[in-house]
C-alpha cells in the first residue's frame, strides 16, 4: 500500500457561489462523504491547508489579478472577471488556501512523507490565466506546483495530465513556450465546449513546441476514444519525456451523468485512466502523483468516482 | 464591413516586365499565391497567380522532352505574358458580403482592391475573410456554444435571446441558419460562459428542442 495524502479543509467551503452555481460547497462535501463512508479515512495522510505565500502565486499570476481579486473580495463584490466567477467575502482567502494546500502536498511527495496525494480544493484553478479569472477559476492552483517544483525543488521534467471535460487554456498558456512542462488534456471539443481552444493543431510554441497535447474528444464520445486517446497519445509521449513528477488536474465532469457536458465517461474509465497515471508514475516518476480537483459536478456520482481514485493512488483496488 | 476595413493594405506586387522566376520567388518568399502586376504609377494591369505559373512551365518531369530553343523561350516567358489581363477586382467600398459571395462565384482566392481611378488600394484574400469571420464568431473569446431549434416566426429569437440574457449571460455572437425545410431555424447563440447547464434546461422546459450536436450544420446542404 502506497502512503497517499489527503488534502481536505472545511475552509474550502468558505468560497460561496451562490445558491444556483455548480461549483458549490456541496461537491466537496459529496467528496468527503464519499472517502469517509468507504472508510478509507484511516488509511489516508490527511493534510489541512496552509496559506500559500504570495511569492509562489506571484511564481505564474500577475500582481495585477492578484490585488483586484484581494479587492473585489474586500468590497464585498459578487464576481471576478467575468459572471462565471462568482466570488464572496473569503474567496480571496480560499484561494490562497487551495494552492497553499497543493503546495504543501507536493511538498511532502518531494520529501518522500507521501508517495502521492489527492488535493480535493476549491476553487479550481485550470482556467485561470496569467491575469484573468476564468471559469471559475482564480489562481492556478497546479500551474502554481509545478512553478514550484521548478523553483523549489529543481525538477526539470514536470507532466501533468488534465481529464476534466473542459480544456485547461491557463495551464496551456501558462507553459506554452515552456519545454520542461509537459502538458496534456483531453476534453470536450473545443466547438462544442467551453472554453473553445484545446484543439489538435495546439502543440506549443517556441522551445515548447511539442510539449503540449490536445486530445478533443466529440459529444457523444466517451470511454472508447478516452483510452485510445491515452494508449496513443499520453502514453507514448510520457514515455519519451520521463516526467520526473506528474501533476493531475482531476475534473470528474466528462462522467455521462455529469450535465456539464456531453461527454459520456463510464466510472470505470475514470477508474481506468488513473490506473494508467499511477502506473507511468511508478515507471518514470518513482510514485509521485499529485491529483488536483478541477470540475465535477454530478453530487451524486463525486463520492463514488473519487472514492475510486484515491483507492488507486493507495495502489489497493486492482 | 467595407473592404477596405479588413484588406491588407502593404500589398505586394509585381511588375508586367518581371520574369517568372521573380515571380514566383515573391510568392514563395511571402507565402501568397496572388501578385497583382502594377504598372509605373501603380494602376493595376493584371493578376498572376501561383497557378499561372505552375501552367506556364514545364514541370521537371517533361523538361527532357523540350526543345532547347521552346526551353528558352520558356525562361524568358514574363509575367505580363503569363498574367490575366482583366482580373476581377473589388472597390474599397464594397463590403464584406460581395467580397465573399465574388469570391464564392468567381472561385477566386483574392481580388485586388481599387479605387475609381484604377490604383491599386489593396489585397483582399480568404485568409482576410477568414480572419473576420473568426472575429464575428467570437470563437477566440471563451464560451460554449448552443444550437437551439427554432419555429421560422416572429418572437422566437426574442424569447431565445431573453432567456438567456436573464440568466446574465453575455453573447459572443449568435448566428442563424436555415435548418431542413420545415420552416424551422437553428439558432447558435455563442455565450461568453462555462455555465450552460442551467440555462439548456430553462430553454428546455420553454418548450425549444437543443440539437444534437451531430445534427450541427452551418451548411446549406447543397450538391458538390
Amino acid at each position: 500500500m502506497k502512503k497517499t495524502g489527503f488534502l481536505y479543509d472545511e475552509r474550502f467551503l468558505l468560497h460561496r457561489t451562490g445558491p444556483e452555481h455548480p461549483e458549490s460547497p456541496a461537491r466537496l462535501l459529496a467528496i468527503y462523504r464519499g472517502i469517509e463512508e468507504a472508510g478509507l479515512l484511516p488509511r489516508l495522510t490527511l493534510m489541512k491547508a496552509e496559506r500559500a505565500r504570495q511569492e509562489w502565486i506571484e511564481a505564474v499570476h500577475s500582481v495585477k489579478l492578484i490585488t483586484r481579486f484581494e479587492e473585489a473580495c474586500r468590497l464585498g463584490l459578487d464576481i471576478l472577471d467575468n459572471p462565471d466567477n462568482k466570488i464572496s467575502s473569503e474567496s480571496f482567502e480560499t484561494a490562497l488556501l487551495a494552492a497553499g494546500g497543493v503546495i504543501g502536498a507536493v511538498e511532502r511527495v518531494m520529501k518522500g512523507e507521501l508517495d502521492n496525494a489527492f488535493c480535493a480544493v476549491r476553487p479550481p484553478g485550470h482556467h485561470a490565466e496569467v491575469n484573468k479569472a476564468m471559469g471559475f477559476c482564480f489562481f492556478n492552483n497546479v500551474a502554481i506546483a509545478a512553478r514550484y517544483l521548478q523553483n523549489k525543488w529543481g525538477v526539470k521534467r514536470i507532466g501533468i495530465v488534465d481529464f476534466d471535460v473542459h480544456h485547461g487554456n491557463g495551464t496551456q498558456a501558462i507553459f506554452d513556450d515552456d519545454p520542461s512542462v509537459f502538458y496534456y488534456s483531453i476534453h470536450e471539443h473545443p466547438s462544442f465546449a467551453y472554453p473553445g481552444t484545446g484543439r489538435e493543431f495546439e502543440k506549443g510554441s517556441g522551445p515548447g513546441l511539442g510539449s503540449t497535447l490536445n486530445s478533443p474528444v466529440l459529444p457523444g464520445q466517451g470511454d472508447l476514444e478516452y483510452k485510445e486517446s491515452f494508449e496513443n497519445g499520453l502514453l507514448p509521449a510520457f514515455e519519451t519525456f520521463k516526467p520526473e513528477v506528474i501533476l493531475v488536474s482531476a475534473g470528474f465532469d466528462a462522467h455521462v451523468d455529469d450535465d456539464m457536458s456531453d461527454i459520456h465517461l463510464s466510472t470505470d474509465c475514470f477508474s481506468w485512466m488513473m490506473k494508467q497515471l499511477v502506473g507511468m508514475a511508478d515507471q518514470y516518476s518513482n510514485g509521485r502523483v499529485i491529483s488536483v480537483l478541477e470540475g465535477g459536478y454530478s453530487i451524486n456520482r463525486l463520492p463514488e468516482l473519487t472514492k475510486n481514485h484515491i483507492e488507486i493512488l493507495l495502489g489497493g483496488k486492482t | 464591413m467595407f473592404i477596405n476595413k479588413s484588406m491588407t493594405r502593404n500589398v505586394i506586387t509585381i511588375r508586367g516586365e518581371a520574369g517568372l522566376f521573380e515571380a514566383k520567388e515573391k510568392m514563395e518568399l511571402h507565402n501568397i499565391r496572388h501578385l497583382p502586376v502594377v504598372t509605373a504609377d501603380h494602376v493595376l494591369a493584371g493578376v498572376i497567380t501561383d497557378r499561372d505559373i505552375r501552367s506556364a512551365l514545364p514541370s521537371a518531369f517533361t523538361l527532357h522532352m523540350h526543345d532547347p530553343q521552346e526551353v528558352e523561350g520558356i525562361a524568358n516567358l514574363k509575367v505580363k505574358d503569363v498574367m490575366s489581363k482583366n482580373p476581377i477586382t473589388i472597390s474599397p467600398m464594397n463590403t464584406l458580403g460581395d467580397a465573399l459571395l465574388l469570391m464564392n462565384r468567381a472561385r477566386k482566392g483574392a481580388l485586388p482592391v481599387v479605387d475609381k481611378q484604377g490604383n491599386l488600394t489593396g489585397i483582399i484574400s480568404t485568409s482576410d475573410v477568414i480572419r473576420s469571420f473568426i472575429n464575428v464568431l467570437g470563437i477566440e473569446q471563451p464560451g460554449t456554444l448552443l444550437c437551439i431549434l427554432a419555429e421560422e416566426k416572429v418572437g422566437e429569437m426574442k424569447k431565445i435571446v431573453d432567456a438567456i440574457t436573464e440568466e446574465g449571460i453575455s453573447f459572443g455572437s449568435i448566428l442563424v441558419a436555415k435548418y431542413g425545410d420545415e420552416g424551422k431555424r437553428a439558432v447558435y447563440p455563442y455565450l461568453l460562459t462555462n455555465n450552460v447547464a442551467g440555462v439548456k434546461k430553462k430553454l428546455e422546459s420553454m418548450g425549444f428542442t437543443l440539437l444534437d450536436p451531430s445534427e450541427w450544420s452551418l451548411d446549406k446542404f447543397t450538391e458538390r
